[in-house]
């Protein structure tokens, strides 16, 4: 029988919030409360989420993003400061129990397997991806996605980033560069580094076909059946209490 | 303070703050993108370090007991990228 897990699309919500669940998953999920997890969801308002060991203070332009209404937060994952777009990008996690065939004790490997999910559903819309260690996915040498792993409690958690549609200005705007004058020159590189769905394809990709092409490319590599389902009362509630106690502090987001 | 970034091969940015007393580190925070599991030891790596001499073998030999002692991994950095981002910050006279 094909093993179930439970799809949960969790929309647009703030980034603390969207942090705060991603923790409450993973620690229902070590107490077996839940089964494995994929989870899709997106952020408003617009945020920068930072890894577990930056600076925020080096990584973000704090003024741009107070002033242009957007989040900043950190991550319980390492990597590096992302650009969380409304209306341009797909958020997903993963939450596995570590006992899993699927996990492998080595990090690289386990990136690898957990990525080709995505990369054979981005195929499925036309999009020939690729994994690029350590922890991106590319098309055409250009990332269109990047995730980040993390593990506590015997439970595996990664998430990432699909690309649906991509603004290098305004990613430039909130994060900061090493001088004023390059910034033109950085933002000019991201547009020849990074690339999303929409530019590969040439189209417009609405988020319902980019998921359903997703769950696809996972329920296909990993053998498993998405099932829709709800985030339970004691992730909710977790999960509200890690926001306010946890994701939303200054004591955390300025930590490092 | 003493500042430097270090970017590995093929791998993650480093970067280095720290103070120093008499050769040795007297104060250090190592921030970048790099992955560290579990993530709380950072503090306790940090914390190792400090008395340490700013030397690139003996600091690359104290990480690397510290990630034995306490099993941790890496990856996207080695002991010797955090070592040698170090003594880029501290290695100098001053």
């Amino acid at each position: 029988m094909v093993e179930k897990w439970r799809l949960l699309d969790t929309g647009l919500r703030d980034a603390f919030y969207n942090m705060a669940l991603d923790e409450a998953i993973a620690i229902a999920r070590s107490k077996k409360l839940v089964p494995n997890t994929l989870r899709f969801f997106r952020w408003e308002t617009s945020a920068v989420s930072i890894g577990y060991f930056q600076s925020m203070e080096e990584e973000v332009d704090i003024e741009a993003c107070n002033r242009l209404g957007i989040d900043y937060v950190r991550r319980r994952t390492g990597g590096g400061a992302v650009y969380h777009d409304r209306d341009g990008e797909l958020t997903y996690s993963l939450i596995v129990n570590e006992d899993h065939p699927l996990i492998s004790r080595d990090f690289q490997k386990t990136y690898e397997t957990l990525c080709s999910g995505i990369i054979r559903g981005l195929r499925i819309l036309g999009v020939p991806a690729e994994f690029k260690p350590i922890n991106d996915i590319i098309v055409d040498g250009k990332k269109i996605s990047g995730n980040a792993q993390t593990r506590s409690m015997n439970v595996v958690h990664q998430h990432g980033t699909i690309l649906r549609d991509v603004n290098p200005t305004l990613m430039f705007t909130v994060l900061k560069v090493p001088s004023e004058k390059i910034r033109d020159k950085m933002i000019k590189s991201v547009k020849e580094r990074v690339t999303s769905v929409k530019n590969y394809l040439k189209r417009e990709v609405r988020f319902e076909e980019l998921k359903n092409a997703l769950i696809r490319g996972f329920e296909e590599t990993f053998n498993i059946k998405l099932v829709p389902g709800e985030v339970t009362d004691f992730e909710e509630q977790t999960a509200i209490k890690l926001k306010m106690e946890k994701y939303s502090t200054r004591e955390w987001n300025f930590k490092r | 303070m003493f500042k430097a970034e270090y970017k590995v091969e093929g791998g993650k940015l480093i970067k280095v703050q720290l103070e120093k007393k008499d050769g040795k580190i007297d104060f250090i925070k190592i921030t970048g993108d790099f992955f560290m599991h579990p993530e709380e030891l950072i503090e306790d790596l940090e914390k190792t370090l400090i008395g340490c001499p700013l030397d690139e073998t003996k600091i690359t030999k104290a990480i690397k007991d510290f990630i034995k002692r306490n099993r941790v991994s890496l990856l996207g950095v080695a002991p010797e990228d955090f070592a040698k981002c170090i003594i880029k910050a501290g290695g100098g006279d001053g």
